[in-house]
């Protein structure tokens, strides 16, 4: 293992795949890897479907085949859906290296999730990084500006090839991607439709929208969930408590629907984005388990607002893009 | 004020042209792999039947999922709204639309003539004209013959699978155990209005209900989907071709 990581040119290019937004990326940057969010491609999925079955939603499917095929040192999973727990065991059954992280379902034990971080910072160090102090601070500084950033180029126009890219390269070249991107910039006063659901790695969804002339808002995981976070105020002052800074900074991010969040954590947060919007748009990955037992009642929650809501339904590699387009413009029918 | 309204489908385009609230002329085509010859055509065919000129006509408006390619078009609107807009138009109170088409299935709550809510299957052939198509091939049957043989039926047998191609597996299995084919045809007939009443549930259905699209023709789709509502549906005149006079509607607007 250490071998592979002194031979390889340069440290970004030895990748260390993950799937959940929970995922501490700093760490893994910190000890010199390159964190790379795998979604699922354009690619049919072929090999994977030897080693998951066909009910399992096509993100983990979709991820699967990418990681067969594709070179990867290892792999990070955080404890979200059941999905991607057996992914887990999947990916060490087809001989990858893995490591899982307990992220607590329930929001709010942050001391025993910094000794899982402490473990993680070990399993790193087994894997040939290294972790110190100095550099997880450099780390939590780049990924903070580049957040920052996301948050203001999506307050102005909200760019998902942006938000989607900037997880599969070194966090010194987003925020470089991103500044550019601010340049050019600009507010569209439209119909506004948020968008809530889980992953959606295909832009060409997100074009639908546009071209449907709806401006975007989102709570997506490959959208705003990747950048909102809510930052703890200490300043850490060694290791230990830079870990509880992440610890505390992933346990107050945008609340996904596969953790339990005191007081209705997650439907608030919903419910307080869709107030500027003109219609909600669930836009979910079928199979998807944890966004479809929420669907209901939040629908529901929507409704008594006042919002139109439509439900679409996404399977990976997106190929029905026109039916995809006939609900969108149906939608702006109806809200017009 | 004349209007064109032309609603390119999965297997047919629909022209109806419109003036003051009153049908000139429609046509019905099979379409073509070609959506922009089959709108042309569509609507010269159309246009010839009504005896008027291209330049008569003061608006045209596309729909259907090939609305896009109809290049002449001066506006393109969903077919969700215009079969909402169509079966108002001829059914005031309707409140309810359910359309059938060849490749997907719809079911609308309206009301005004605005669209209040909607549930669409696109993703599967379940509920659809292509449902009935596969089993009539299976049975070696003609898709006009369908509707009246199931009407004779004194048993509908179960179609269990909501899969098109393992639900005619199921439809070869009767045939082999010797099933009567009008049995297994009305079996057939319940199984897609079986799984539209799961989009109406989502929906909530509201009296008057119609009925559009060209399964709505289907004697057979139409008594099912009856005997689930517990009351009957209105199907107009011509059920195939409501979205395309939805367009029509909409171009006098």
């Amino acid at each position: 293992m250490e071998k592979f990581f002194k031979f390889s040119k340069f440290f970004e290019v030895v990748k260390v795949g993950y799937l959940c937004n929970y995922t501490p990326k700093e760490i893994i940057h910190s000890a010199g890897f390159l964190p790379f969010r795998v979604f699922a491609t354009d690619k049919p999925i072929e090999r994977a479907s030897a080693f998951i079955q066909s009910y399992s939603c096509s993100q983990a499917r979709g991820a699967l085949e990418c990681a067969l095929q594709d070179d990867f040192f290892a792999f990070v999973f955080t404890r979200s859906c059941d999905t991607l727990m057996r992914l887990t065991d999947i990916f060490e059954f087809v001989g990858k290296r893995v490591h899982n992280i307990e992220f607590p379902t329930k929001i709010g034990n942050v001391e025993y999730y910094v000794k899982e971080l402490k473990d993680f910072v070990k399993v790193l160090e087994s894997w040939g990084g290294e972790v110190s102090f100095e550099r997880l601070m450099e780390s939590l500084k780049l990924y903070r500006e580049l957040e920052e950033k996301l948050k203001k180029l999506f307050s102005i126009s909200p760019d998902y090839e942006t938000a989607i890219k900037v997880q599969q390269i070194d966090v010194r070249s987003a925020i470089k991607l991103v500044d550019e991107k601010l340049k050019f910039a600009k507010k569209e006063e439209k119909p506004k439709v948020l968008i809530t659901g889980s992953v959606c790695p295909y832009i060409k969804v997100y074009d639908l929208f546009k071209e449907a002339g709806f401006s975007l808002k989102d709570d997506i995981c490959t959208g705003s969930r990747f950048f909102e976070f809510s930052y703890p105020e200490f300043e850490p002052k060694d290791l230990e408590s830079a870990l509880r800074y992440i610890a505390e900074k992933y346990f107050y991010r945008a609340p996904c629907p596969t953790k339990h969040y005191p007081g209705d954590g997650r439907f608030n947060y919903v419910l307080k984005l869709a107030e500027d919007c003109d219609a909600v748009v669930f836009l979910l990955v079928k199979f998807c388990e944890p966004h479809f037992f929420d669907y209901p009642q939040l629908k529901e929650k929507l409704e008594k607002m006042g919002k139109k809501v439509a439900l679409i339904e996404l399977e990976f590699p997106v190929v029905s893009l026109e039916q995809i387009r006939t609900r969108i413009e149906a939608l702006k029918e109806v809200i017009e | 004020m004349i209007s064109a309204g032309i609603d390119i489908g999965s297997i047919t385009a629909k022209c109806v042209i419109l003036q003051d609230h009153k049908i000139l002329a429609y046509r019905i085509l099979k379409v073509k792999p070609d959506l922009e010859e089959s709108a042309k055509e569509i609507f010269e065919e159309t246009l010839k039947l009504s005896g008027l000129k291209r330049e008569e006509i003061d608006r045209i408006v596309a729909t259907g999922y090939g609305r896009a390619r109809v290049d002449f078009a001066d506006k393109k609107i969903t077919e969700i709204t215009c079969h909402a807009i169509g079966a108002t138009f001829l059914i005031p109170e309707a409140r309810t639309v359910i359309d059938i088409g060849g490749q997907d299935s719809k079911v609308i709550a309206v009301e005004n003539g605005k669209v209040l809510d909607f549930v669409m299957n696109d993703k599967c052939a379940a509920g659809t004209g292509r449902f009935i198509e596969v089993m009539a091939n299976a049975l070696g049957l003609k898709i006009e013959q369908v509707g009246e043989l199931a009407l004779k039926a004194k048993e509908k047998l179960k179609i269990s699978s909501t899969c098109t191609v393992f639900a005619e597996s199921e439809v070869v299995s009767y045939i082999s155990a010797g099933r009567k084919v009008e049995e297994i045809i009305a079996g057939v007939c319940d199984a897609i209005a079986g799984r539209l009443m799961a989009m109406v549930a989502r929906v909530g259905v509201r009296r008057e209900v119609v009925l559009t699209g060209g399964v709505a023709k289907n004697m057979g789709v139409r008594r099912a989907i009856e005997e689930k509502l517990g009351f009957q549906v209105i199907v107009p005149e011509e059920p195939q071709i409501v979205g395309a006079l939805g367009a029509a509607v909409l171009g006098t607007k």
